[in-house]
């Protein structure tokens, strides 16, 4: 008997989960935003397969500035390359700046939100200065002081874990002016959870301050956790688009806002080329749009009260 | 049996939270006050003993039972657990041999369940915590014991289940099979069947005094419930602001109290056919005051029908009235109350 | 003691009223087949534990039924005439005016930043039509009656006690001069010392004022001091009623007997517990036949069959086929 019973199954858990799939799959706006974003991730993992390789002012085949047509579904921009292609492989580095700064702002948000929570005392005071110091942080800033620097003392042809250095620093600046929202969430939420008698008993019956918080706390920080992360997410892709707009992207690594800020350049707005700013403009907007619609979905899900006040 | 020794001891114990005064008080040089939650408390609990802890709301009784399972810190007085002194242990490591010895049962199961842990894990934690077990066999042993003495019967249907499955019963019998894995000697019930229905009340209470009896566990049962207390305990202690009023045999308690306020909570206690005799005492007036605001003299005065000049400004020292039967008030032994 | 043969209409009468509440789709009765009448200056208690109905019942007869809930059949009657419970619009010119509830929570139920005299004089203008002073008036009268110093009613609710507090909701729920009472859970949430001067404040407000109180409770000694009948709910039905001093001297219901029995009582001088096994049932797991069946030590083949009806025996009334089978052999009823 113990032996079966060591390995018990989790009918309850699975129970759980596909319920909540239910709950959650039921709102008409988390099926819109997860349609856009599965169509949107599939651009961003095979763009080679869907498009060919990135065009280049070397490689490119178009006229300047054609409109869309049979050959190029976008048009063209003004050297000639294909905006669709240019669209598509951009979306493999939005994306991924944007998921990669929204896990690195909710590992800092999550770990600063919850130890400031359920500590209290002096050390809630300080790390809540720390997260009131970097919430009202300009990232544009931020990231036009830090970026040459970084660029400078890394050399342009280096990389970083993958990334040209101009675009590990808008990661890591996305990241740190973001966790501070999170933190901020977290921690009121920890202040509400550790007054729950279950906290209590978890320190009677003997567990450690770390274990109450991996297993008590955490756990039910996950639904605030993931429906902020999707906002998080829709952010940092505005703020990636902005920063690369300012000019701060790589132009060998084209994201959607290095290639707005090209199609500005190459003044594609007075030339009438509305394909070329239009085309990663309307990106950006579906793609932080359905971000949101997720979460907004998330909260719902887990905290169906919370529709009763607006 | 050893049971002439306490198992716990609590010698003027007290819990002072000061008040932070506002600039205005700093200023002027006002002292700060406090409030006296818990105000100098005497009770020593035996072996097996079953000792109920009667009090209303802001009469301190659950911040004894946090001080005992060491949720909180006393500011004066001592805690003795077996001889030893536990007044300053702090710290994980430190209290763990405590923690094995003393555990706790709450007012609220729902609130004391982690919703996202299923029945095993919760009874799992403290031999976890512990570490009372060396591998999952005897884990999984240890926890369908404990479920089985707290009555959820066969313990394996209830392993993967979670709290928001169980009835308001099941769940109060998981929260005492939590604490009953570690085998503890003295376990603080806070309220806990206050919030149950009546028909699974006696359930809970019947559950209690077997674990009594067969592993001779100490219970400290806290209660606002006088009949509960007589039916359960051994002995019965009143705290009326943070203060022990009076204390004996649970008989003596219910059928002949003699201090005024044990009085005045005997005759507020509804009862079924009990409508004589009741009106030895014209009812409470008021409420309980603020523990931040305790009056001078004897605590229940303002409120007391009986009371004396004398009461008004000298505090009564604990009388012995009875055998092993303690009041504190000045008319205690002058005016026996009968039934 | 109330002559029930009395000619003149009963106040209220609630006859075979059913409820059921729609959850997802999913229809199930709350109440079924719950019938009494109350008289003027009557106080009757509805013992009951969760899921039992209680409150149910009060609320539809309070015109506050959950918008979920549904009246599938029966009717309750005001001084004979039939109410509109099931229709939101029309039931409002009777709400609050002829029966009002006193609720549990009486922090959740007061508007936390309101003057306590403000939202008392509320209703009273709303449905008396009231002028502000008159209001203002009445609010300190009410005050006065459920022993507030009218000057008081400068507070905050947050600023008095929980005793205090409940005296506020009575203080609202007579703001209308009802003539009936409804105290869902009164006391529940109080100290015994306060829950005493409430049920006291209660049962003076009754005579003074000739009101009529269901008191709504799980605590049957609660019910035992205040009240003069009693009504146990069990799974939605109503499963006995009677004098107090009759059920409580002879339970007939085993369910009746079984909790009374499983109350500390001391006067008993009996320290025995007898927990009746197993957990109420809930909405949606109803046993067949009579509801306590599973749980009944007297339980017989027909019991998990039949539901049994709400018969006349003695002064009250019993469902359980025990005694509709030893009717006329009464000695076996208690064996």
């Amino acid at each position: 008997m113990s032996e079966s019973i060591a390995k018990y199954p989790h009918p309850g858990r699975t129970r759980a989960i596909k319920n909540f799939l239910r709950q959650f799959l039921g709102y008409g706006g988390a099926q819109l935003g997860l349609i856009c974003l599965v169509f949107f991730l599939v651009m961003a993992a095979l763009p080679n397969i869907l498009v060919g390789p990135l065009q280049t002012a070397i490689n490119a085949t178009g006229d300047f500035l054609a409109p869309p047509s049979g050959d190029h579904l976008l048009g063209t921009d003004e050297v000639g390359r294909d905006v669709l292609n240019l669209v598509v492989h951009g979306a493999r580095i939005s994306l991924t700046i944007a998921l990669l700064a929204t896990l690195i702002s909710l590992i800092v948000g999550t770990t600063v939100g919850m130890t400031a929570g359920y500590y209290g005392g002096r050390l809630d005071v300080w790390l809540m200065r720390l997260t009131d110091f970097f919430f009202v942080m300009p990232s544009f800033v931020l990231a036009l002081v830090i970026t040459p620097v970084v660029v400078e003392v890394i050399g342009r042809g280096q990389e970083i874990l993958g990334f040209r250095p101009s675009l590990f620093v808008i990661l890591v600046v996305i990241g740190m002016t973001s966790w501070a929202f999170v933190a901020r969430i977290v921690r009121s939420q920890t202040l509400s959870l550790k007054e729950r008698t279950f906290i209590d008993r978890a320190r009677v019956v003997g567990s450690s301050n770390l274990s109450i918080m991996a297993r008590h706390i955490l756990p039910n920080l996950v639904p605030q956790i993931a429906a902020n992360g999707a906002l998080v997410v829709a952010g940092a892709i505005y703020v990636e688009t902005s920063l690369s707009f300012l000019g701060l992207g790589d132009p060998l690594q084209p994201s959607w806002g290095t290639l707005l800020s090209l199609a500005q350049r190459a003044g594609a707005a007075s030339a009438g080329a509305w394909w070329y700013l239009g085309a990663p403009g309307v990106c950006v907007l579906t793609v932080s749009l359905s971000f949101v619609l997720i979460g907004n979905a998330l909260d719902d899900t887990f905290n169906p009260r919370r529709r009763v006040i607006p | 049996m050893p049971d002439t020794a306490d198992i716990l001891r609590l010698e003027s114990l007290q819990v002072h939270f000061p008040i932070q005064g506002g600039l205005f008080d700093r200023v002027l040089g006002r002292p700060a006050g406090a409030v006296r939650a818990v105000d100098g408390i005497n009770l020593n609990i035996g072996r097996g003993e079953i000792v109920a802890l009667v009090g209303e709301s802001g009469s301190g009784k659950t911040t004894v039972g946090r001080l005992i399972t060491k949720l909180a810190q006393p500011t004066g007085g001592k805690m003795l657990f077996e001889g030893r002194d536990m007044t300053s242990v702090q710290g994980l490591s430190a209290l763990r041999p405590y923690r094995h010895r003393v555990q706790m049962i709450f007012q609220d199961a729902y609130q004391a369940l982690n919703p996202r842990h299923t029945v095993f894990d919760i009874v799992a934690e403290p031999l976890r915590s512990l570490r009372l077990v060396d591998n999952a066999t005897q884990l999984a042993d240890r926890v369908s014991e404990a479920l089985a003495s707290a009555g959820l019967n066969p313990p394996g249907d209830f392993f993967a289940r979670f709290p928001h499955e169980l009835s308001g019963g099941q769940r109060q019998r998981v929260v005492i099979a939590g604490a009953l894995a570690v085998k503890p000697q003295l376990i603080v019930a806070d309220e806990p069947v206050s919030m149950l229905d009546v028909s699974i009340r006696a359930q809970i209470l019947q559950v209690l005094v077997e674990l009594r009896k067969k592993h001779n566990m100490a219970l400290l049962f806290i209660t606002h419930d006088l009949p509960v207390a007589w039916l359960i305990a051994d002995r019965i202690a009143v705290l009326y602001l943070g203060k022990l009023v009076e204390i004996g045999s649970a008989d003596e308690i219910t059928f002949n109290p003699r201090h005024p306020y044990t009085v005045a909570l005997r005759n507020a206690t509804p009862q079924i056919g009990a409508n004589a005799g009741r009106a030895e005492l014209p009812a409470l007036q008021g409420e309980v005051p603020s523990a931040a605001r305790v009056p001078k003299g004897c605590r229940f005065h303002p409120r007391c029908p009986v009371a004396l000049d004398r009461c008004r400004q000298e505090e009564p020292p604990a009388i012995e009235v009875g055998p092993k039967h303690l009041a504190a008030c000045w008319l205690a032994d002058e005016r026996p109350c009968s039934t | 003691m109330t002559n029930p043969s009395q000619d003149k209409t009963p106040l209220l009468e609630v006859d075979e009223l059913a409820v059921d509440y729609g959850l997802k789709g999913v229809s199930s009765r709350a109440i079924d087949c719950v019938s009494f009448a109350l008289r003027a200056g009557e106080a009757v208690g509805l013992v009951g534990e969760s899921g039992s109905g209680k409150t149910t019942t009060a609320m539809a007869i309070a015109g506050l039924l959950s918008p979920n809930a549904r009246v599938s059949s029966g009717e309750v009657r005001y001084r004979g005439n039939r109410l509109p419970i099931d229709d939101d619009a029309a039931m409002r010119p009777h709400r609050w005016s002829e029966t009002s509830v006193v609720f549990q929570g009486a922090m959740n139920a007061l508007n936390p930043v309101h003057r306590i005299l403000k939202q008392i004089a509320e209703p009273c203008m709303l449905k008396l039509r009231m002028s502000r002073s008159e209001a203002t008036a009445r609010a300190r009268e009410l005050l006065e009656l459920v022993g507030i110093p009218a000057d008081r009613g400068a507070a905050y609710p947050h600023e008095l006690s929980g005793g205090m507090r409940q005296r506020v909701m009575i203080a609202m729920a007579l703001a209308c001069r009802p003539s009936i009472v409804i105290g869902d859970e009164p006391t529940t949430a109080l100290d015994v010392i306060t829950q005493a001067q409430i049920l006291k404040l209660l049962g003076e407000l009754r005579s003074q004022l000739n009101l009529a109180l269901i008191l709504i409770t799980h605590d049957l000694s609660v019910v035992a001091e205040a009240c003069d009948r009693v009504m146990i709910m069990y799974s939605g039905r109503i499963v006995e009623d009677g004098t107090v001093a009759e059920i409580f001297a002879q339970p007939k219901h085993p369910y009746t007997r079984l909790l009374i029995e499983s109350i500390p009582n001391p006067a008993s001088g009996k320290k025995m517990i007898r927990p009746i096994p197993g957990d109420p049932p809930n909405l949606v797991n109803r046993p067949s036949g009579c509801a306590f069946h599973p749980r009944c030590p007297s339980a017989m083949a027909v019991c998990a069959t039949e539901v049994p009806s709400l018969d006349k025996f003695g002064q009250g009334h019993v469902a359980c086929h025990l005694h509709r089978f030893s009717q006329k052999d009464r000695v076996a009823a208690h064996a």
